[in-house]
């Protein structure tokens, strides 16, 4: 096994046992970078010398008994919307050619107190306006969508040139390219990680979270970046308990809703089978299955919109009067289409979410999570605009993307896609756990326990 | 169409009123993009809000120390 295919566990076992030094494992991710990127397109900067320095002092810092954690010495990629001193931003728009960030967003400066190596800044759709990332191909069929918007960050954990990433998520663009790319991807609940330094997309909406290839990965790095930041207005006062999972896969007693409306309509018969066949192992793990009903689906769509179009369209309020050409065609239609919502339809939106955490609120009292689909169809092949499901229904891909990942924007609570198999196309599939509000330790306890009872996951050949 | 629909110039004097004016060659796929997102949205009149505020509703003074969800 080379470094660069080792887990963030795994690689940091073995640099606190000195069998693995930082250099070497980074040294392994940047080759392999090199060998691959030109195919996946999932980086728009990589940080190689950079990389490689941090990589000497961690080294030395290993040599001297300072270790700063799991996360010392691992190569890391961030989301392209994410601050790092000195570097551009560049949100893989024309908008932002020029731009230099001045210091570093709080979770940049987490992972690097942590010891994190950034290894690159990971393509988005621009501005994260989009759920395909057409810069990037899915790591595992280069013909297809790598899914969006952190599409970078997602496919260059499932390709072995990260051993983690960053991503942030409006409307399910942690969760959807984790799902399609086959690693798992975190939403964490609206305000526990800071969003300082992280370019908007919309404000009530977005959220950062890792994007890694094992839950439990998923957990170290939540532990790192967890916690109040008084410059983000919605960050929570607190950081939440150590979010690591324990060895027990044992359920019982836990309750698992198993939604029977909205999540499982309009979706690919080998998603659902797959996801079925994932929650009847958490069953024989002990679980309860318990059927629920989710509310309010009728309103989900519009509700998001509601929020997400004037939101955004406001964020770029300035540089849609001054540089609109330098957008790309679908963004630049949204923002200024965005420009003519009412302010009523807004207001309807946030009255309507109000509606929805409390219909949401009573619904995770009755269980302790909800599984679902995480995306209703595998990667869609690049330049496909819609799906056409059996009873004749056509939906456009971004709809049909954003469609079971929208309800955890909204209402806030967290949400964890975890892979759970291939379709006969050898494409991934995800499954998503949600929670209640600050409800991590159970969906990152729920995904592991799954883990531990499916065969280690490879990395996608390239 | 529907008569709620914004036409091409409609569209046009919207962005305008907006503070954005648009050139010609814009206003057909603005207009379409609008009326679609309208076609979405407009589904949450059917709800009756009642005295329910906007989630947005804060608290001045008081650091957030609970979940905004």
């Amino acid at each position: 096994m080379q470094p660069y295919e080792l887990s963030l566990a795994q690689a940091a076992d073995a640099i606190r046992a000195r069998t693995l030094s930082p250099v070497e494992l980074v040294d392994s991710v940047l080759d392999r970078i090199e060998k691959v990127d030109p195919y996946l397109g999932a980086y728009v900067t990589v940080t190689a010398e950079q990389a490689r320095r941090a990589a000497c002092e961690a080294e030395q810092h290993v040599a001297a008994g300072r270790l700063h954690g799991p996360l010392h010495g691992i190569p890391v990629g961030l989301k392209d919307l994410i601050d790092v001193a000195g570097a551009a931003t560049t949100a893989s728009s024309r908008v932002r050619a020029d731009h230099r960030a001045q210091t570093d967003s709080t979770v940049a400066a987490r992972l690097t107190a942590a010891g994190a190596v950034l290894v690159g800044k990971t393509h988005t759709h621009e501005f994260a306006y989009g759920l395909t990332t057409p810069q990037t191909t899915n790591a595992w069929d280069q013909d297809r969508v790598a899914g969006g918007s952190s599409g970078g960050s997602a496919v260059a954990v499932a390709a072995g040139t990260a051993t983690f990433a960053l991503g942030t998520d409006t409307g399910g663009s942690i969760r959807v390219p984790a799902a399609l790319n086959g690693v798992v991807g975190l939403k964490p609940t609206y305000g526990l990680v800071p969003r300082h330094g992280v370019t908007s997309l919309s404000w009530s909406l977005d959220h950062v979270g890792p994007i890694t290839r094992t839950v439990e990965d998923a957990a170290l790095v939540l532990t790192a970046l967890a916690g109040h930041d008084p410059r983000d207005l919605a960050s929570l006062a607190t950081s939440g308990p150590p979010y690591r999972p324990g060895g027990a896969t044992e359920l019982t007693g836990l309750r698992i809703g198993v939604p029977r409306n909205y999540y499982f309509d309009h979706v690919a018969p080998e998603v659902e089978s797959a996801v079925r066949r994932a929650i009847a192992e958490l069953e024989s793990l002990g679980a309860r299955l318990v059927e629920v009903e989710i509310p309010m689906t009728r309103y989900i769509q519009a509700t998001q919109w509601g929020l997400m179009v004037p939101e955004a369209t406001a964020y770029h309020e300035r540089t849609l009067r001054t540089v609109p050409e330098l957008y790309q065609a679908d963004v630049r239609v949204l923002l200024e289409a965005g420009e003519l919502m009412p302010a009523g339809d807004y207001l309807r939106a946030q009255r309507s979410r109000t509606l929805m955490q409390q219909a949401w609120r009573r619904l995770l009292e009755e269980v302790d999570v909800i599984t679902a689909p995480t995306v209703p169809a595998t990667a869609v092949k690049a330049g496909d605009e819609t799906i056409t499901w059996p009873d004749g229904t056509v939906e456009g891909v971004s709809d049909a993307y954003v469609r079971l990942s929208a309800p955890a924007n909204i209402t806030g609570v967290p949400s964890l896609s975890v892979p759970v198999g291939h379709d006969t196309a050898g494409l991934p599939i995800g499954m998503q756990l949600l929670g209640r509000p600050l409800g991590e330790p159970v969906l990152l306890r729920v995904g592991h326990a799954y883990e531990q009872t499916q065969p280690a996951r490879r990395l996608a050949a390239v | 169409m529907s008569a709620a629909e914004l036409t091409p110039p409609e569209a046009a004097l919207w962005a305008d009123r907006a503070g954005l004016p648009m050139p010609a060659g814009r206003h057909a796929a603005v207009a379409a993009t609008a009326n679609h997102i309208h076609s979405v949205v407009a589904v949450l009149r059917e709800l009756d809000f009642g005295d329910t505020p906007p989630a947005a509703a804060y608290r001045a003074g008081e650091e957030k120390n609970d979940a905004a969800v």
